[in-house]
């Protein structure tokens, strides 16, 4: 009876008090490990396997073997949009790859970083590219063969979020302009497969890889997103559904910025190197390894899982994003396709 | 007729309506849970540990439990004091704080987060005025201050009732025999308000414990340093990583379970009782 209650009255001090301790225990004096080099590095949704497990690793390892030492990374990732603002709220990112050069642009308007400082980087700051594509349940039983299949009524899709999400914009270009391209640049076929595609979006996630996520979970017929959604999980066989190369569409590309007034004059040269390490061949093939196409050409042959499209474009079609985003997504998506489409 | 009947007849007829309860009970709450256990050792007691070991795991729920218990333990100062306040003493506006202090439970988080960051993000109201390495926002303390908002009412709900109660008579016999303020409200209130405080502390801890909406908007979602055990187990389901976000969500559980009755233990203790 005692030690009963002995034991009650003992169990929540005994209780809180080891809660505490293993709290504290990273932070305590003899547990601490030396401070080591930190790069804040903020990414767009898809990016996070391929960073925290690729391309990071890598950087460590040939860092240490460059005799600099160790290194450590802290990462975000998220919806390019979400990314954007919190960096433009004051994020205290250093690097950020960001889905949309136009979510660049914002950041440039907000004075973070100098207007258009990111064209300085190799390639014009574009990383990594990949294609829009269609994913589809097994065996493809709505039979959807391009986006216009995407239109007919009773298709579900699932769509990340445009206010949010980079890969969304991506996917409002790819939809406008396969429909432009399909009948010889006409502008209002652009649109009617757009709004026709709008008609039929049945889920809105906050990034394209929350799309996936719900899509996975067994929401909707289909889902428009980056391929290398699907590349990854193909080359290691392990894609439960179809995809579908549309003839005609985008191929996204990725910006890079350095977001200099987070970055302290002693980490300048860490942070300087591993900005040029992502375009090395190492990083390069990495990306490739993780879905994403290089921007040389050369890495990316002999992948069966980048499939062919017939009819690719890129955003400098459109006159680039901050011409496009004004043009096409806020005066078209916005202002026409979305005072109609929305059906529950 | 003898008690034992009477009881026997309540039961009998308290059975339908009891399993009428655990009919809605079983799958708004009970099922949902268990879902979140089944699904984190569905891949094995070994994999349910490796999503554990991750050094963003650990970090997450270590940092949830600081944050906890540093909002438990401010507040209960500050709740304490403001109960306090509250009931013992007499002057203008003081209808006004008493709504504002339990403001916090009415307000949605998420707008709890947005005002903070609004006040001290870099381009918030007071946050622009401070130097870079100051600011709150995504980082540590800022998370501290949603959570010290969202939970302020908590520990005046549970300390404030104790000290209406209390005849002022004891400590009007404090005061006679010559004790100061100070040696009345620590010999004389504080020893009646333990119960009450330690619930206060703990339900603060709780609710701390769990905070989404705010955080996620104030902590910036950095892995390693401001991303709290929810912001985690969210990230981490979004990724489609179930698994590994229903490990945590279930050690989440499991420690709130322990905190509940903790705290259902302490509070109900007969001897607790006025």
């Amino acid at each position: 009876m005692n030690v009963r209650r002995l034991i009650g009255r003992m169990f929540p001090l005994v209780f809180l008090g080891g809660l505490f301790l293993y709290a504290v225990w990273p932070w305590l004096p003899f547990a601490r490990p030396p401070a080591t080099p930190t790069i804040v590095f903020y990414g767009f949704s898809i990016l996070s396997d391929a960073m925290n497990d690729g391309i990071m690793p890598a950087f460590q390892t040939k860092w240490r073997g460059d005799g600099h030492g160790e290194v450590r990374f802290r990462t975000s990732f998220g919806g390019s949009g979400t990314v954007t603002n919190q960096i433009a709220l004051g994020a205290p990112a250093q690097l950020a790859l960001l889905s949309l050069e136009s979510d660049a642009d914002r950041l440039a308007d907000a004075k973070v970083i100098p207007a258009g400082s990111w064209k300085k980087l190799p390639n014009g700051g574009v990383v990594n590219r990949t294609p829009f594509i269609i994913i589809v349940r097994p065996g493809n039983p709505l039979e959807i063969r391009d986006f216009a299949d995407l239109t007919k009524p009773g298709v579900r899709i699932v769509h990340p979020d445009p206010l949010t999400s980079g890969g969304a914009n991506w996917a409002i270009i790819a939809e406008y302009g396969a429909g432009m391209r399909a009948s010889n640049g006409d502008k209002d076929a652009g649109e009617a497969l757009l709004s026709g595609v709008w008609r039929n979006v049945a889920a809105q996630a906050a990034s394209a890889r929350a799309a996936r996520t719900q899509f996975e979970n067994g929401f909707g017929d289909a889902l428009i997103t980056y391929e290398q959604e699907a590349a990854y999980d193909r080359s290691r066989g392990r894609l439960k559904a179809d995809v579908v190369y549309p003839k005609h569409t985008i191929l996204s590309e990725h910006t890079l910025v350095v977001v200099d007034r987070n970055v302290r004059k002693e980490e300048r040269a860490l942070v300087d190197a591993f900005t040029q390490y992502l375009w090395s061949e190492e990083a390069q093939r990495i990306f490739v390894h993780y879905g994403f196409r290089s921007v040389r050409d050369e890495l990316n042959a002999g992948h069966p899982e980048f499939g062919r499209v017939e009819d690719p474009f890129l955003i400098s079609d459109f006159g680039g994003w901050r011409r496009a985003k004004k043009e096409i997504v806020d005066a078209i998506w916005k202002q026409r396709v979305m005072q109609i489409a929305p059906k529950p | 007729m003898s008690a034992a009947v009477q009881t026997g007849i309540q039961r009998r007829r308290a059975a339908v309506p009891a399993a009428l309860v655990m009919l809605f009970l079983v799958p708004l709450i009970l099922l949902p849970l268990a879902a979140v256990f089944v699904f984190a050792f569905r891949g094995g007691v070994a994999a349910f540990w490796r999503a554990l070991g991750t050094p963003e795991a650990q970090f997450a729920l270590r940092f949830s439990l600081l944050i906890a218990f540093a909002s438990g333990a401010i507040n209960a100062i500050l709740g304490t004091f403001t109960a306090y306040v509250l009931s013992r003493y007499r002057f203008r506006g003081q209808r006004v704080l008493g709504i504002i202090v339990n403001l916090p439970v009415a307000i949605p988080t998420v707008v709890v987060g947005t005002s903070l960051l609004l006040l001290w993000g870099p381009i918030g109201l007071l946050g622009r005025a401070l130097p870079a390495g100051m600011q709150p926002m995504f980082a540590p303390a800022g998370v501290l201050l949603a959570h010290l908002f969202v939970t302020f009412p908590y520990m005046l709900g549970a300390v404030k009732p104790v000290l209406d109660e209390l005849e002022e008579t004891y400590e009007e016999a404090a005061y006679t025999i010559g004790a100061t303020t100070w040696q009345t409200f620590r010999f004389v209130i504080l020893p009646t308000l333990k119960g009450g405080l330690f619930a206060g502390a703990l339900l603060t801890f709780a609710h701390s414990l769990g905070e989404f909406g705010a955080t996620v908007m104030v902590s910036g979602n950095l892995r390693l340093k401001t991303q709290t055990a929810p912001l985690y187990i969210f990230a981490q389901f979004e990724a489609g990583n179930i698994e590994t976000a229903n490990a945590v969500a279930a050690v989440l559980a499991i420690l709130s379970f322990c905190i509940f009755f903790v705290l259902l233990r302490y509070t109900a203790r007969p001897s607790d009782q006025p």
